[in-house]
């Protein structure tokens, strides 16, 4: 214990800890309990289910409610589209603020200054919500997938973490490859961007959770449903009971289908939208928070 | 005289020379530049004419014209909005949902990383902790969903519910209005409470463990140095949590409601939020849906600007 050494033991502190420790274990189920229970349910046979009663484990075992999900095939397009809108979203979005951030960090240039101001007003100001969305309309991104990528390149936050670890290294390296005949982007690709891999790879966790999680742009302008995104299909199974039952008919007419249930399947559908960031949370959950801390250093 | 003209002298020179500057530094820097170009179009395009945007709010406008030629009408919709009979609906919502946001939202967070850092083990403080934020990167499509299935009619708590006796039907906690503001609040607890703990817990761990110790000497208890020692470590983080909080006292959830919110309960989420976009977008009245959340942005900065001068006076904690 940190301050064990010359904290004086009373039994009202002991009688606190206890309290502290149950109410903190009851923090964490509540935490993780949602969590399991959805996957209990997701790992049960529908009408099963439909009674109620599963709480931590499935009663009736089966991989039917997964079979369907990965086998329904515009759930499938929603996967791929929510996978290629996180693939792109990184590459663009890293590739795109190391640029800036090496911009605006680049003591000997001129505009340098301009630069980081004209982003920083974005910070505080913007146009909100319908004018964009008529902006997007207006540069026909209505239906396409370009609408998830391009109009979030850039960013101020992302802009004030990079720079602020640019200006870390040491000068000397760009001006030395420089005066070789190094040009810009030679520099960008050769030495800020392998020197800066554990801030890259921080925004780049950011950007990715931000894309995969991302529903309401897709709700907006993915009129035609060509390119809509796991989220939003989970969405309309969510509030829309006939969309479910529409999708389901068709399967269930096939024998081993037959006991699907609209509650399963949107189980077993969030797992599958949840599992990935499960998956990589306890690997990155370091960089999320190292995000945090230099956010708020820089105000 | 002479002064005045030596100054203007020098100013016209300081000028000249930052423009030649400007001009030779576009030729010995031309590959910077020619990087720039592209970002500062796409920062024009998509950062700042939406802001021009705005002004849609002050003219008649129709899609497809340019702003400049719609009829200018001033603040009409602005009266417009204010004179509506549902704006009372609106503001109760949002000031009631914002509201619980703000004290139970604002503080559960700060008692939490008050608790934690009472645990002894430093390994369970960091599971804890790790396992506390994880709820703040599902979507709120998948929290919604997780919302269904435990308080739907057959849902989990329903299920408890009747099995405990304490009721005999199942409560229709997702249809009922009375039921809502509660249930946003504490899904918006359980689903931000250990991220906003984060910065807390920073604050606290920079705390000089030296204080600690002369505290101990000084007879303090473990609760004395909380109050003594960690609170007021941490206070100038929570002030200015507050004040950048009151910002927001108009913006009381948009995605949860458009998600958990039926027709049902809609008089007790309809929130200016959500007005706005569905008149806005939805609808398509662009210039009262502009000037909804022109109005709201406006109202907020002042209130950040308010409580920023009370802190300043009070407490000499200020963000600007």
């Amino acid at each position: 214990m940190r301050r064990v050494s010359y904290i004086k033991r009373t039994t009202s502190g002991t009688v606190f800890d206890i309290f502290n420790v149950a109410f903190m274990i009851v923090l964490t189920v509540t935490m993780i309990y949602p969590f399991i229970n959805i996957f209990a349910i997701s790992l049960n046979e529908g009408t099963d289910a439909v009674r109620g009663g599963i709480y931590l484990w499935p009663r009736k075992f089966t991989l039917s409610n997964y079979e369907y999900v990965f086998s329904n095939s515009s759930l499938l397009r929603g996967a791929m589209v929510s996978v290629l809108r996180v693939v792109v979203g990184i590459a663009t979005g890293v590739l795109g603020n190391a640029l800036l951030g090496y911009i605006v960090s680049c003591r000997t240039f001129y505009g340098r200054k301009f630069m980081r101001v004209l982003f920083l007003i974005t910070m505080y100001f913007s146009g909100g919500l319908i004018p964009t969305y008529l902006l997007m309309v207006r540069l026909g991104f209505m239906n396409t997938f370009q609408v998830y990528w391009i109009p979030s390149i850039f960013s101020a936050f992302y802009m004030l973490l990079t720079s602020s670890y640019i200006q870390n290294l040491p000068e000397s390296l760009f001006e030395a490859a420089r005066i070789d005949g190094c040009s810009e982007l030679k520099i960008l690709f050769k030495i800020v961007l392998p020197l800066c891999i554990p801030m890259l790879a921080c925004i780049a966790v950011y950007i990715g959770v931000d894309q995969w999680n991302s529903w309401f742009d897709v709700s907006l302008y993915s009129k035609d449903g060509k390119w809509d995104n796991l989220q939003i299909i989970l969405y309309r199974l969510l509030n829309q009971a006939t969309a479910l039952q529409k999708m389901m008919e068709k399967q269930r007419a096939a024998a081993a289908m037959k006991t699907l249930q609209p509650l399963t399947v949107r189980a077993a559908t969030t797992i599958v939208v949840t599992l990935p960031i499960i998956f990589i949370y306890p690997f990155f959950q370091k960089y999320f928070v190292s995000g945090i801390t230099i956010g708020s250093v820089k105000g | 005289m002479k002064v005045q003209g030596t100054a203007v002298d020098k100013n016209l020179t300081k000028k000249a020379n930052g423009f030649s500057k400007f001009l030779k530094s576009l030729k010995t820097q031309k590959q910077l530049w020619l990087l720039s170009i592209p970002i500062i179009i796409w920062v024009v395009i998509f950062a700042y004419y939406p802001m021009y945007g705005i002004l849609m709010a002050f003219v008649d406008y129709i899609p497809g014209k340019e702003i400049f030629q719609c009829d200018f009408v001033g603040l009409k919709y602005f009266k417009q909005f204010i004179t509506n009979p549902s704006i009372w609906t609106l503001l109760r919502n949002t000031f009631a949902m914002s509201g619980l946001s703000l004290t139970f939202g604002f503080f559960t967070p700060i008692i939490f990383a008050l608790m934690l850092n009472e645990i002894g083990r430093a390994k369970a403080r960091k599971f804890i902790q790790t396992v506390s934020y994880l709820p703040h990167f599902i979507s709120w499509i998948v929290a919604g969903s997780m919302v269904y299935l435990m308080l739907s009619s057959d849902g989990i708590l329903n299920n408890l519910l009747i099995s405990f006796g304490v009721s005999d039907t199942s409560v229709p906690f997702l249809t009922k209005g009375e039921y809502y503001w509660t249930i946003y609040t504490i899904v918006n607890i359980w689903k931000s409470m250990g991220w906003s703990s984060i910065i807390y817990l920073s604050a606290m761990s920079g705390v000089d463990e030296e204080l600690y110790q002369a505290g101990a000497i000084d007879g303090l208890g473990r609760l004395g140095m909380v109050r003594h020692i960690t609170l007021p470590s941490i206070a100038p983080t929570i002030v200015l949590l507050w004040i950048l909080g009151i910002g927001n006292i108009l913006s009381a959830g948009f995605d949860y409601h458009l998600i958990i919110g039926n027709d049902a309960t809609r008089p007790y989420w309809d929130v200016i939020d959500t007005y706005s976009y569905r008149y806005g977008v939805q609808q398509g009245f662009y210039s009262m849906g502009t000037a909804v959340s022109l109005m709201k942005s406006v109202i907020g900065f002042l209130f950040v600007c308010i409580t920023n001068y009370i802190s300043k006076k009070l407490t000499d904690t200020s963000i600007f």
